[in-house]
């Protein structure tokens, strides 16, 4: 009896699946909802959903409208592979996207090898994605890691050439790999290390590193910690004195809109590298900004924008391969050019990673101002894929 | 925790019952699905069942000896590792990845023991929390073991010339086949003198020193026995899903078990196992719905835990049995 259900339903699914290629075009995110990273899930929702709204509101794409299907993933790669396959299998999605960290989007870009269909990112950092863990089904619309360094790292060189910089990153590993690549970013243009330590995550105490910092006589402060230890750490350095005369830069991650109300006016001067700014200064964005503020009663972030701008980027390539078919939306993946709230976007070809300009942002009276700005083609570093 | 009813000499029991039902259902849920050409649900189930696996040890722990493991994620993250690192990197063969884990989990199980069993009660929770957290932490850090990112890329294991485990329905079998083995070798093991020492020490341990046994001995014994089976379980999962992540490690992959045990019905071993299966599927269907499916999973918890204080195994078992002694006893007297 109960099997018998079973394959009812299992039969069911499969017919439901099967309407699908004249129906709506199906899209799963699968995305945290809750958890650590539900902050970011929130944004990533917020940002496709208008985007979906947007393009079925002008007629959908290729006369079909788009249906988000959203599941949990708890950022968890283990849980984000079993709801990707669901929706693989069973929604019978066309594309995917929405997953977080970086272990999630790996794993989730090997189910999409074994189902051949496409994903993308639109949040995760880790440069492996589209380097040496590169996949033909795995696609990233927001900028890497390395991106941001290299933004970070040109506006220093021209601001403080030959900067002596001393570096502070939390011990561990993401921490520790931050500070090394922004190190190797720096040191080619000039820069010089004076120092580095690394201070245990959820520090409470930072003040028995700044004996060493201080003696280190650094021009530029280099810190890639990031939530409640930036706070820590930027508040005990303005007690200390210790971010007079000297610019203090980090990891986008490093001061955030969730944690920049803490740290208050410490946070002030302080500069990363960024893909997204709400006050980039074009029609496009200002319309986005808009448009996404009296939806959600939020200001977007860089993972609003960029998740609002992969489904433009899934609907140009669907048009141009006028056809949602794995292998021809691919072909017309690669080399596309689409416009977003960051103005115009090139996927490369060669490691399937979305080259746009970058922007170093300066904290200044708890607002991000945009005070450099390195070209897409400066910014991306040499394609590292060896595996298409 | 758990007084089956000892069914009379000649009835049969209860618990045999709904053994059968498990592993003939899954053998009919297999062959439904493979008619049908499912992937995705065969998947799920061999997960259900890896998990499955992994509970099965935390119930030898839990309900046959009494000890509460806050950390048996470890063995099986322990497996998985090992597992992936075999398949990717030396030889992708099913055996060996199963060997050389079995090997490391039994090893890892045997100095984790020495550590852990010397403590009792929620101390003895406290430190197998505390192991599995501070291993997750060293491999989440390792970048040779890929960090936070895991390993991704594990090949399928080659099983018998021509099946490998990316053959959903083969994998499937071969699956529930490893776990039908654990379970028959823990139910045996639990009627040897062995089992009996556990349920002595598990109802007064202060007692069998003066049998003259020693318990510390049985519990490590157990505690290996268990560590084994989870890294057994544990092994399967790169098989399955071709990767592994310090995730496998966390509290999160513990405490589940420990719930798919109370939801199943401590104790009773086969509970497990339907515990697993139960929250594996609901957790699928109703994530789909809501994105609160913790809160209906918590509130499930809850709820079995004040209706069915034994689980559900533990509270259907009994009823069974006595149905069953009762067609037994007036079947008899009609002769």
């Amino acid at each position: 009896m109960k099997t018998k259900l079973m394959t009812t339903l299992i039969a069911a699914t499969f017919t439901v699946g099967a309407q699908a290629q004249t129906g709506p075009i199906r899209v799963g995110v699968v995305t945290p909802l809750s958890g650590t990273y539900a902050g970011i899930g929130q944004q990533v929702k917020w940002g496709l959903d208008l985007a979906a709204k947007e393009i079925n509101g002008g007629g959908g794409v290729m006369g079909r409208q788009i249906e988000l299907i959203y599941e949990d993933e708890e950022a968890n790669p283990a849980v984000a592979v079993q709801k990707a396959e669901k929706l693989f299998q069973v929604g019978k999605v066309d594309f995917l996207t929405g997953t977080v960290n970086s272990g999630s989007t790996l794993a989730v870009g090997q189910v999409a090898e074994r189902n051949n269909r496409l994903i993308a990112t639109t949040v995760s950092f880790a440069d492996s994605i589209t380097a040496d863990k590169c996949s033909a089904n795995v696609f990233r619309v927001n900028a890497r890691a390395g991106m941001q360094s290299a933004a970070l790292a040109d506006w220093m060189a021209s601001t403080k050439p030959n900067a002596n910089v001393f570096y502070l990153g939390p011990d561990y590993e993401m921490g520790r790999s931050t500070v090394a690549a922004f190190k190797s970013a720096a040191e080619s243009k000039g820069a010089k290390t004076v120092g580095e330590v690394f201070a245990p995550l959820d520090n409470k105490d930072y003040s028995p590193f700044f004996g060493q910092m201080r003696s280190a006589r650094p021009t530029v402060i280099y810190t890639s910690v990031a939530g409640n230890d930036t706070v820590r750490l930027f508040t005990q350095m303005a007690e200390f004195g210790l971010n007079r005369n000297v610019q203090v830069v980090g990891a986008s991650g490093t001061v955030t809109s969730q944690n920049l109300k803490a740290i208050g006016s410490a946070a002030d001067g302080f500069v990363t590298g960024v893909g997204y700014s709400t006050s980039i200064d074009s029609a496009e964005n200002k319309k986005f900004v808009a448009s996404f503020e009296a939806a959600n009663k939020a200001q977007p972030d860089l993972y609003g924008a960029d998740s609002y701008g992969v489904l433009f980027f899934y609907k140009a390539a669907v048009e141009k391969a006028k056809s949602t078919d794995t292998d021809k939306v691919r072909t017309a993946m690669r080399g596309l050019q689409w416009a977003t709230p960051q103005g115009i976007k090139t996927m490369r070809a060669g490691d399937h990673q979305a080259m746009q300009d970058m922007y170093a942002v300066k904290v200044n009276g708890g607002k991000f101002e945009i005070v450099g700005k390195v070209a897409a083609a400066t910014a991306i570093g040499p394609d590292a894929c060896t595996k298409f | 925790m758990h007084d089956q009813a000892k069914p009379s000499a000649q009835a049969p029991s209860a618990s045999r019952y709904f053994t059968w039902l498990f592993f003939l259902g899954a053998l009919v849920f297999a062959l439904g699905a493979g008619l049908v050409g499912d992937v995705f649900f065969l998947r799920l189930a061999t997960e259900a069942l890896i998990f499955g696996g992994l509970a099965l040890s935390v119930d030898l722990l839990l309900g046959r000896v009494g000890l509460l493991p806050l950390g048996q994620a470890l063995f099986f993250g322990l497996g998985a590792y090992v597992s992936a690192l075999v398949l990717k990197e030396w030889h992708n063969s099913f055996w060996l990845s199963v060997t050389v884990s079995l090997v490391a989990s039994a090893l890892a199980g045997l100095v984790g023991g020495i550590v852990a069993i010397r403590a009792k009660g929620v101390y003895f929770a406290l430190i197998s929390f505390g192991l599995a957290q501070v291993v997750s932490k060293v491999v989440f850090n390792t970048r040779d073991l890929g960090a936070s990112d895991g390993i991704i890329g594990v090949p399928g294991a080659a099983i018998f010339p021509g099946l490998t485990s990316a053959d959903p329905i083969g994998f499937f079998l071969v699956t529930l086949a490893t776990i039908f083995g654990l379970y028959c070798g823990l139910t045996y093991l639990m009627e040897t003198p062995f089992g009996r020492q556990l349920s002595a020490i598990r109802t007064n341990e202060h007692r069998i020193p003066f049998l003259g046994f020693d318990p510390w001995r049985y519990k490590l014994l157990a505690f290996v026995v268990a560590a084994c089976i989870a890294g057994l379980s544990g092994a399967l999962y790169p098989m399955l899903r071709g990767f592994v992540s310090p995730e496998l490690m966390f509290f999160q992959v513990s405490g589940n078990a420990v719930i798919n045990v109370i939801v199943g019905g401590t104790g009773t071993l086969i509970g497990s196992l339907y515990g697993s299966t139960l929250l594996t599927g609901l957790k699928s269907v109703v994530g789909s719905f809501t994105a609160h499916h913790q809160i209906v999973i918590g509130l499930l918890f809850v709820v079995v835990v004040i209706v069915f204080p034994r689980g559900l195994i533990g509270y259907l078992s009994p009823l069974l049995q006595r149905r069953l002694s009762f067609r037994h006893a007036t079947g008899r007297g009609g002769q």
